[in-house]
């Protein structure tokens, strides 16, 4: 280990540009893989957070579109075990100078999820703005959504930080707005109860339903799926990204360094030293590239978290088993990169060194 | 000590060395004298396990070339190198180089050495902090941490003056007089004449 930090601080510029190399793609994988779970964990809240079972409009790719009786409500209500049952609308506006602002149209009974900070619960043309979206709003006595004035009753704080972006609404106005009933119909059950029985009574109510458990839903959610791909796609980019890097340099470092790998298989060094040599080398600027990531992505993340320009929109969450897969990650990409300019170091041919001059 | 049987090597369809006989005993000091591109580099490099020859036997101490199983451990053992540029690790110590052949070495080993190479006083001194005769003195202590039976030096004495050329053959008849054997590959003839038998390579031939 001595040796191999001696030998890392001798080839400073070089070593340098790995340990670059490695932060910003250690970084990249850190921010893409949190602010995807971030975004993942926020949605994945808000349909936990008041529902063991969801209800949808049978045969959508997302809720988005998702159109439900709201009527149904008072019939899954009547069913045994059935301790709440509460209706959402989720949509989107522009509002002001922001592009686009999440919009919950929510049944009264739903109210309760959003902490009052400052004023009340909002009546018809009313809205509840969250705490994210007041601080960036010009107006805070009225708002404008499809031409439409609606007064802010109050402001919100949710637990959910993209919740904290958006604007609530009671159902009818936002059912008027969007042009729907629900989004979503969210079923809460009494403790122990055998769900699969609710929703196998639910899907009896109506044909033009889809009735999932909350965990099943979350797990199959196609935008979920989508967003997972995608990260691992960019993670796998930027996994790449580091390995090239390390590989290049260290086999650049390694050509600069063949009379010491030849004066050593000279010696008769054995070669898995030599390889062992070089991999720790690879190892020691893994961990301290890990380290100088670790910290720069919880930065970025802090910003990111409190950028009033973002809205609460994108938050990243990073986890400690988030952050040991990314270590494995990192210990695999400085391995996996030094073994072929380690294996092309105890290669070296002695017999270079027989040539009567200075490699 | 050493015998090679009819050695032959090519290059490629270059021809380096031609159907060479040679022995040499325990405690000689062997000059193999030629000019440049003589083939006595390549017979150095043969003599010392460091190239397999094209054709013909090696023998070291009786057992054949072919039948050593890890040569690494077998050049680690038996065999010492001094090369005409010295090789140090630039990062590491002179204690530090000398240990990369021998990383058990005592540290009252490597002073005994330094001190018979009266260099002593540079042990924790870096290569680019010392002259060119003490890094060639420091490669020499090097090739003897491991008590080598067998030291093959190739051109050591090409970067150095007169002066520190005849300390280095000073300590070659040194060891050889205390047994070891020398193998120095030189075109110096005035230092060649030093040694016990001079081999005179020509166009891949001992003449």
């Amino acid at each position: 280990m001595y040796q191999s930090i001696k030998a890392l601080s001798a080839n400073r510029l070089k070593t340098l540009l790995i340990y670059l190399s490695l932060t910003f793609s250690i970084s990249a994988i850190f921010l893409i893989t949190s602010i995807s779970n971030g975004v993942i964990s926020m949605y994945s809240s808000i349909l936990k957070s008041d529902g063991d079972i969801i209800v949808t409009q049978a045969k959508i790719s997302d809720t988005f579109f998702s159109n439900v009786d709201i009527g149904l409500m008072g019939k899954i209500n009547g069913i045994d075990n059935v301790k709440k049952v509460s209706a959402i609308i989720v949509g989107a506006t522009p509002i002001e100078h922001l592009p686009i602002v999440a919009v919950y149209g929510v049944s009264e009974n739903r109210f309760e999820n959003y902490h009052l900070i400052m004023g009340e619960y909002p009546k018809n043309n009313e809205v509840l703005i969250g705490k994210s979206l007041l601080e960036s709003m010009k107006n805070k006595e009225f708002i404008t959504i499809a031409n439409k004035k609606f007064k802010v009753s109050g402001t919100f704080e949710s637990d959910i930080g993209f919740e904290n972006g958006g604007i609530v609404l009671n159902i009818e106005d936002a059912g008027a707005m969007f042009n729907k009933s629900a989004s979503m119909l969210m079923i809460n059950t009494a403790i122990e109860t055998d769900i699969n029985k609710i929703i196998d009574e639910v899907k009896l109510l109506s044909d033009d339903i889809d009735v999932k458990s909350t965990t099943s839903f979350v797990e199959n959610y196609n935008q979920f799926k989508i967003i997972k791909i995608s990260a691992n796609v960019i993670s796998a980019i930027a996994f790449c990204m580091g390995l090239l890097g390390v590989i290049s340099i260290m086999s650049l470092t390694v050509h600069q360094r063949q009379s010491e790998f030849g004066i050593k298989r000279a010696l008769g060094i054995p070669m898995r030293k030599i390889v062992l040599q070089i991999i720790q080398e690879s190892a020691v600027l893994g961990l301290f590239s890990f380290i100088s990531a670790f910290f720069v992505s919880n930065i970025v993340l802090y910003f990111i978290k409190n950028s009033t320009l973002l809205q609460g929109y994108v938050n990243g969450e990073l986890t400690l088993t988030l952050t040991l897969y990314i270590f494995i990650t990192t210990m695999l990409m400085v391995t996996a990169g030094a073994v072929i300019p380690a294996l092309n170091a105890s290669k070296t041919d002695p017999v270079i060194l027989i040539q009567g001059s200075k490699i | 000590m050493i015998n090679i049987k009819n050695v032959s090597h090519l290059y490629g369809k270059d021809s380096a060395l031609k159907d060479v006989s040679l022995s040499i005993k325990k405690g000689e000091f062997i000059a193999l004298n030629g000019e440049s591109g003589s083939g006595k580099s390549t017979l150095l490099s043969i003599l010392s396990t460091l190239l397999k020859p094209t054709s013909g036997e090696l023998f070291f101490d009786g057992m054949n070339y072919n039948d050593i199983k890890d040569i690494d451990l077998f050049r680690q053992k038996n065999i010492g190198f001094i090369f005409q540029f010295h090789y140090l690790i630039n990062y590491l110590t002179v204690k530090e180089n000398i240990k990369i052949a021998n990383e058990k070495a005592k540290d009252s080993e490597i002073y005994e050495i330094l001190s018979l190479l009266n260099i002593y006083d540079i042990v924790n001194k870096f290569p680019n902090e010392i002259s060119g005769g003490q890094r060639q003195r420091v490669a020499i202590a090097r090739a003897l941490i491991n008590k080598p039976k067998v030291i093959f030096a190739d051109e050591p004495t090409g970067n150095l003056d007169s002066k520190n050329s005849q300390n280095v053959f000073d300590i070659f008849r040194g060891l050889a007089l205390g047994g070891t054997t020398i193998v120095v590959a030189t075109h110096d003839k005035y230092l060649a004449l030093q040694s016990d038998k001079i081999y005179e390579v020509k166009d891949g031939r001992i003449l």
